[in-house]
């Protein structure tokens, strides 16, 4: 989280909450960074936000306050953020999150699913109509769940940094299960039309995942942990 | 974690778009790409999208669990090559129903997969080269 202090040279109080505001970041951990509304950056942020008053207080770049504040009004003004690092970090634990153990638990079904097809059928190497929608359900409902499941939970630990979540993570689950079973009921069935949606599906929800792994793996700020 | 082992991540996705859309497209017309392609959607999804997801992954972790550091990067930097020089190669070769290119093609990725073999036994055997690293 980043903390920044808009202030003037000319300023009487802005020493008093710089030095208020330096030493909750430091006890926080946060990033601190005072800017003067005389220089570039301090002018183009001053007049973006319309301030009138300073020092004015910005934490991740939204204006929060302006004035002096006391080091208890300031803790107050951390709280929802040091609240967000908490739930972040906790999802950040070393147990799967719920998407996570989702995408595991399903592949461990697709896989019981098509080794009994495979098994029943005989169909591993033959080259009967049930072969594409058991292979399917092997290669893309556990091998392409595993994945799913495994990786958006250990990349964010290798590199450090976070997987997109909210929505997607489930948006990417709901599509890959439509698709799975679209694509392999197309297969049993011979209806065409379901076997295209199925694949359909099932590549958007690869999509979701190369979308959300993306910054993990490229993120926007200069990569810090390069081995 | 290592700019090689995050650009096989990257790449594996890539790969994984691509055999996708690749069978997609075969799926509502057979005809408007040439050549084998079911056998080329099938290695694109095992040895594009599968194999170098696992070889990312595996080169980050299986040193950290193992204990000891990577055998060597030098082979890891190799196989990254190879992998990526003979996949293309195969799947022009099925595409273009050329099977000198599939051969080809098949011959460096074989060489990639030695390559990961050798640099993992030699690294999870408990004799590495190093001292321990932690895991992290």
């Amino acid at each position: 989280m980043k903390i920044e202090l808009i202030v003037s040279g000319v300023c009487p109080f802005c020493l008093e909450a710089e030095k208020v505001w330096r030493a909750a970041a430091a006890d926080h951990g946060f990033e601190f960074a005072v800017l003067d509304i005389a220089q570039p950056e301090g002018a183009v942020l001053a007049q973006r936000l319309k301030l009138q008053t300073v020092p004015a207080l910005l934490i991740d770049g939204t204006l929060r306050a302006v004035g002096v504040q006391s080091p208890e009004e300031a803790l107050a003004l951390l709280q929802p953020a040091r609240q967000e690092a908490h739930d972040r970090m906790q999802q950040m634990g070393f147990t799967f999150s719920p998407d996570n153990r989702g995408f595991i638990l399903a592949a461990q079904a697709y896989l019981m699913l098509a080794g009994l097809g495979l098994l029943l059928n005989g169909s591993f190497l033959s080259d009967n109509a049930a072969r594409p929608a058991f292979l399917h359900l092997f290669t893309l409902g556990f091998m392409l769940f595993m994945i799913y499941g495994l990786a958006s939970h250990m990349l964010p630990r290798f590199t450090g940094n976070p997987i997109r979540e909210g929505v997607w993570p489930w948006l990417q689950m709901g599509l890959a299960h439509c698709g799975v079973i679209g694509h392999a009921v197309g297969y049993l069935a011979g209806w065409h039309t379901l076997i295209v949606v199925g694949a359909v599906l099932t590549w958007l929800s690869l999509a979701a995942f190369a979308f959300r792994v993306w910054p993990v793996l490229w993120p926007a700020e200069p990569y810090s942990n390069s081995r | 974690m290592h700019k090689r082992n995050r650009l096989f991540v990257s790449i594996a996705l890539v790969y994984g778009l691509l055999g996708g859309l690749i069978a997609l497209v075969r799926l509502i017309d057979p005809s408007l790409i040439p050549g084998n392609v079911p056998r080329a959607h099938g290695h694109i999804m095992l040895l594009g999208f599968i194999l170098m997801m696992i070889y990312g992954i595996a080169l980050h972790v299986l040193p950290r669990f193992g204990g000891f550091p990577l055998y060597s990067e030098q082979m890891a930097d190799w196989q990254l090559y190879l992998a990526n020089a003979g996949l293309p190669l195969m799947i022009a070769g099925w595409l273009g129903w050329r099977d000198m290119l599939v051969m080809a093609g098949g011959v460096l990725t074989y060489g990639a997969i030695v390559l990961f073999g050798l640099n993992m036994i030699l690294t999870v055997r408990a004799k590495g080269r190093g001292k321990t690293i932690p895991v992290q």
